[in-house]
């Protein structure tokens, strides 16, 4: 089996299993059994793609016939490549894993069968985006993944909170993919072809087709597209939100779609990206603005589950600004693995708490206080995706951040981009993260007797899951602890990096670490960093973007529509209504000259005729 | 002097003839025999159509025939591919009046009359000298004075006197503008080298730009286009309906076709200096007036039929538009335009009647028609779609691409007022149609028409055409191909 072929299967299998769990929908949990099967089936296929991966330097791309519609080609390529493979091999496991979890998480739902659905067509997405040669199927899997998230978000659309994240996370996903569309647009304007590699080299060449100010300015709309799918501020806000959803799709969007889509995306059009500064200016500014902030955030939170969505921006920025610091020698390698691994931990710390708030019956933090003492795994799994997230050695989130503060670090000193500041802020985070991981840790093992743990709801009586789930939650695990070892397989292009990094991340995440165990006393640390009610408030509210939003963005527009609305109605549609009483005005005149319809006013009629016709003559007589 | 004869290209209009000949033969012999006189009728009818169908797929040699010898010979019959198009569309609307009139009850009049008119109508859109063009012109419109006053009704005998009077006048107008263009050209047959050459002369021209005036306000009469017109709202009204939709589709088309004839000399004199002036005024002065006042007074009425009639002066102005550039395309628009319009106004007319039966003078109101879509959804789809295609809004394509069609001879003959006219006149044409179009989607209301037993014939009518209506909304450049 060709890697081409597995690339085409594992775009294809999501496809057939959403369609057919969709046809299954009077028996869910039917359809659900087919989903998981269809993933594990993907899950398969994608191991046995990265063992016929192509070797570094070597992608494999389809050739075909471009299709010619007017001046532009669309050849409608999928490709795969090292990376590809490994990144392909992460989203399928983990849709196993949340498919496998939703079988036990959504029990009772009514529209189970319509969730996994929309899983699998997510996924599908996904692999689109990971696998297109073609910028026109980019677009189409980062639109189907734009709808999917909304679809998943709302699930519970009797919740009016739902709802309107689910209508928000839409919005201010379309509202930053108008400068993707319009990048991409400009791109392949220039290149003359919607190819991928087309793209690449008639912008990455020193003879652009436009001035470099303009590559600079496409890649940069590009980027804002980026931001917005993957909640980088200014576009933040909607992922924290986005948590009103069923935890199964959180760790779908947070993991290995959605808001990874970006990272993705800007790694293909690398080669461009690294000669257009302006682009990653913005991306360097953006990416450590965000990590900075979303990790104070993440600290603040009174949410456990709102904390895992601000690590999430927090962890995708640092992907992100591996792109915007890294040199043309280092590649977009770094960001990925990163990707990869953020993608294996997040999801396991996804799928750990909503285990945990079924035990709990809530996912605040008061509530969780020592839920995890309900089963050992749950323990050493939280544990775990806690320690990779800090970015702690050797377990598989500390080695993918170390390559990305490398890569910060040879920017800075290599090239002019902004290295300089990505790196700060890099620093900054890790001392962040490892905050507020511990404070997350300490809540949630802490040594409480629980008194009964029936505060359960009453799907599931026991809090315990099945034996699938817990195997998945295992795998993941595992996983977290020994990835690193994907970089042996040599899939992703990455050097050594230094001790010295080590022992200097070390010390970083034991301050961040040590201040919140000093602070453990009060019994969450966070009461310790976030005194009063009213900033706990603000913290909460993810600093009050929302009414930012609306003050700045919405209120504006709808103000706007408004405006247009009324000129409709009154300048506009005066012309109509004008016109429609002059023409009444008309026909009434009219018809008083044809009250008689007698054949004397017909022979009247006539000689007017005439005396027109002959005037006419006698006019033109000369 | 003698003339070559082809007798195949002679047949569309000699066919009809035939068939009326031994119609009333037959009738003489057994005149009992009603059925077979009206299976006559349409087999000479259908026989006719037949004989067009070598014009419409033929190559391009030309169809001439009745011509005189050489070096300077004149051919009075042309049956190249508009005209053929054009015989095709009257005899087979003739054909639907006649179903129309139903089986049963049409009489040897009538039948004699209609057939009449056909031929007459095949033979004026052929004739290229102004002999045959005047007489099978009148041969054309004088049977269908006859067909509304034949009807012992007092409103009918008023239509029909109405229709005669303007007939009248409209004959001694043609026969003085025939007599002024001989005069000014010093040639029976309407061609183009002899009116180019009395282009030359100022005197002549001037008579010659007259004789063109006077025609045109004959005709006027047949087209009824303002002012023109008066006759139309009464006589459609007041005579029986198939002879109404006859009035709308057959005598227009052949109306239409003896003034593409007529026109067509001002070929060869467009492009000159001074060029044909008095002409190009006087149709954008038919043309604008007709839209304006037809659209106007068809949006007051409440009266289907006289609403029909009024919506048809406003459609003469957008027949005649094309024309006002005196060019090969807007003869052929206009002819594309007519040829639309009869088809959706048999398929309204013939609506109509499968509606209110063959007593058809009474409570044609609008409020009949509330909720027909559900009562009746046959008749009810067939009349929407005629009145879209009418008012040329989609699904009715065809409508549209009828008025894009018209309107693009006189915008590039840079007639921009005329094309403003009528874009006005099309916006207010379109609340005419939805006006009609509106009711029909109502609630059925309680008091609505019984519906008649007989109507079948009505209703395969209303059927076919609507079915030729979709084929050629779908597939535009059949109709359009047709006659360019």
């Amino acid at each position: 089996m060709s890697a081409l072929t597995v690339s085409h299967w594992l775009v294809g299998l999501p496809v057939l299993a959403a369609l057919a769990t969709l046809a299954l929908r009077r028996t869910p949990h039917l359809a659900a059994l087919v989903a998981v099967l269809a993933s594990l089936a993907s899950v398969v296929l994608a191991t046995i793609g990265l063992f016929v991966a192509p070797t570094r330097f070597q992608g494999i791309i389809q050739v075909r016939e471009p299709v010619q519609v007017g001046g532009i080609e669309m050849p409608f390529e999928l490709g795969a490549g090292p990376a590809t493979a490994a990144v392909a091999a992460v989203v399928a496991l983990v849709a196993a894993a949340v498919l496998v979890f939703t079988r036990w998480y959504l029990e009772d739902d009514d529209r189970l069968a319509q969730f996994a659905a929309t899983v699998s067509l997510f996924t599908a997405a996904m692999m689109l985006v990971v696998h297109a040669r073609d910028l026109v199927l980019t677009l189409i899997g980062w639109e189907v993944m734009g709808w999917c998230s909304y679809l998943l978000i709302g699930h519970w659309s009797r919740k009016e909170s739902a709802r309107r994240a689910a209508y928000k996370a839409f919005i201010v996903t379309r509202v930053a993919d108008i400068g993707f569309v319009l990048g991409i647009v400009g791109l392949v304007a220039g290149a003359g072809s919607t190819g991928l590699d087309a793209v690449i080299d008639a912008w990455s060449g020193p003879d652009t087709p436009a001035t470099p100010a303009v590559r600079s300015a496409l890649l940069a709309l590009v980027v804002i597209g980026v931001l917005g799918k993957s909640a980088q501020f200014p576009f933040q806000d909607w992922l924290p939100d986005a948590m009103e959803g069923p935890t199964p799709a959180s760790a779908l969007i947070h993991a290995a779609t959605m808001v990874a889509a970006g990272t993705v995306v800007l790694a293909q059009l690398f080669p461009v990206l690294v000669h257009a500064d302006g682009a990653r200016w913005l991306l360097g500014i953006a990416t450590a603005v965000t990590m900075v902030g979303a990790a104070a955030l993440a600290l603040g939170q009174s949410d456990l589950k709102r904390l895992l969505a601000w690590s999430t921006v927090s962890q995708v920025a640092i992907m992100l600004s591996a792109l915007a610091t890294a040199t043309e020698e280092i590649g977009p390698d770094p960001a990925l693995f990163h990707m990869w691994s953020h993608a294996v931990f997040k999801s396991l710390l996804f799928l750990t708490i909503g285990w945990l708030s079924v035990v709990a019956g809530s996912t605040l933090a008061v509530a969780l206080r020592g839920a995890g003492n309900v089963h050992q795994l749950a323990r050493v799994a939280w544990l775990f995706g806690l320690l990779a997230l800090a970015g702690a050695p050797f377990v598989v989130g500390g080695l993918s951040k170390e390559h990305v503060l490398v890569t910060a670090y040879e920017g800075a000193i290599g090239s002019g981009g902004p290295g300089v500041i990505v790196l700060a802020a890099l620093l900054v985070t890790v001392v962040l993260t490892a905050a507020y991981a511990m404070r997350a840790h300490l809540v949630v093992t802490a040594p409480l007797e629980r008194a009964e743990p029936s505060a359960a709801g009453d799907d599931h009586p026991s809090g315990m899951p099945s034996d699938a789930v817990l195997a998945a939650l295992a795998v993941l695990t595992v996983l977290t602890v020994v990835g690193g070892l994907i970089l042996i397989t040599g899939l992703f292009d990455i050097h050594r990096a230094s001790q010295w990094w080590m022992l200097l991340t070390l010390l970083l995440i034991s301050i961040g670490a040590g201040v919140s165990w000093l602070a453990r006393s009060s019994g969450d640390p966070r009461d310790a960093f976030v005194r009063t009610r009213r900033h706990r408030a603000l913290a909460d509210r993810g600093l009050g973007f929302d009414t930012a939003y609306r003050r700045l963005i919405a209120d504006p527009v709808l103000g706007l529509a408004r405006v247009v609305a009324f000129l409709d109605r009154e300048v506009v549609d005066g012309y109509v209504r004008g016109a429609a009483a002059s023409a009444g005005i008309a026909g009434w005149f009219a018809e008083r000259g044809h009250r008689r319809e007698a054949p004397s006013a017909g022979v009247g009629l006539v000689a007017l005729g005439l005396i027109v016709a002959a005037g006419t003559a006698v006019l033109t007589w000369r | 002097m003698t003339l070559t004869m082809d007798w195949g290209l002679l047949l569309p209009a000699l066919l009809p003839v035939a068939a009326l000949a031994l119609i009333l033969v037959v009738e003489a012999i057994a005149p009992t025999a009603r059925p077979v006189l009206v299976v006559l009728a349409g087999f000479g009818l259908v026989a006719a159509a037949a004989e067009t169908i070598p014009g419409l797929v033929g190559d391009d040699d030309p169809r001439l025939t009745l011509c005189t010898p050489a070096p300077d010979g004149r051919c009075m019959w042309d049956g190249g591919a508009l005209t053929s198009t054009l015989q095709l569309a009257i005899l087979l609307s003739t054909l639907a009046v006649l179903a129309l009139i139903s089986v049963r009850r049409a009489g040897v009049i009538e039948l004699v009359m209609l057939l009449a008119s056909a031929s007459g109508g095949v033979a004026v859109v052929a004739a290229r000298d102004l002999g045959t063009w005047l007489i099978t012109l009148e041969l054309a419109t004088l049977p269908v004075i006859a067909l509304v006053a034949w009807r012992d009704r007092r409103a009918a005998a008023h239509g029909a006197l109405t229709l005669l009077t303007t007939s009248l006048v409209s004959f001694g107008l043609l026969v003085l503008g025939t007599a002024l263009w001989v005069t000014a050209t010093g040639d029976p047959t309407l061609t183009g080298e002899s009116l180019a050459t009395a282009w030359a002369v100022p005197e002549q021209r001037t008579l010659a730009g007259l004789a063109t005036v006077v025609l045109l306000a004959g005709l006027a009469f047949k087209l009824s286009a303002v002012p023109f017109h008066a006759w139309t709202p009464t006589t459609l009204t007041s005579g029986p309906l198939p002879i109404s939709a006859l009035l709308a589709s057959s005598s227009k088309l052949a109306a239409i076709g003896a003034l593409i004839v007529v026109l067509a000399p001002y070929d060869a004199v467009v492009d000159l200096s001074p060029g044909p002036h008095v002409v190009v005024a006087a149709l954008v002065i038919l043309t604008v007036a007709s839209m304006l006042t037809g659209t106007v007074m068809a949006l007051r009425q409440t009266e289907v039929v006289r609403l029909l009639a009024w919506s048809t002066v406003a459609q003469a102005g957008w027949i005649l538009l094309p024309l006002t550039a005196l060019t090969v395309a807007g003869r052929q628009a206009a002819a594309v335009y007519t040829l639309v319009y009869a088809v959706a106004g048999l398929v309204a007319f013939a609506a109509v009647r499968a509606i209110h039966g063959r007593r058809v003078e009474d409570g044609r109101e609008l409020t009949a028609y509330t909720g027909l879509f559900r009562r009746d959804p046959l008749t009810g789809g067939a009349l929407a779609l005629a009145l879209l295609v009418l008012a040329g809004l989609p699904p009715g394509v065809i409508g549209l691409v009828a008025k894009i069609v018209a309107l693009r001879p006189a915008v590039s003959a840079g007639l921009w007022p005329v094309a403003v006219v009528a874009v006005v006149a099309a916006v207010l044409g379109i609340a005419v149609y939805v006006r009609w179009f509106a009711v029909l989607f109502g609630e059925p209301t309680i008091d609505a028409p019984a519906r008649p037993a007989q109507r079948r014939a009505s209703l395969g009518v209303a059927l076919i055409g609507s079915a030729v209506l979709v084929v050629a909304s779908a597939l535009p450049q059949l109709l359009v191909g047709l006659v360019s």
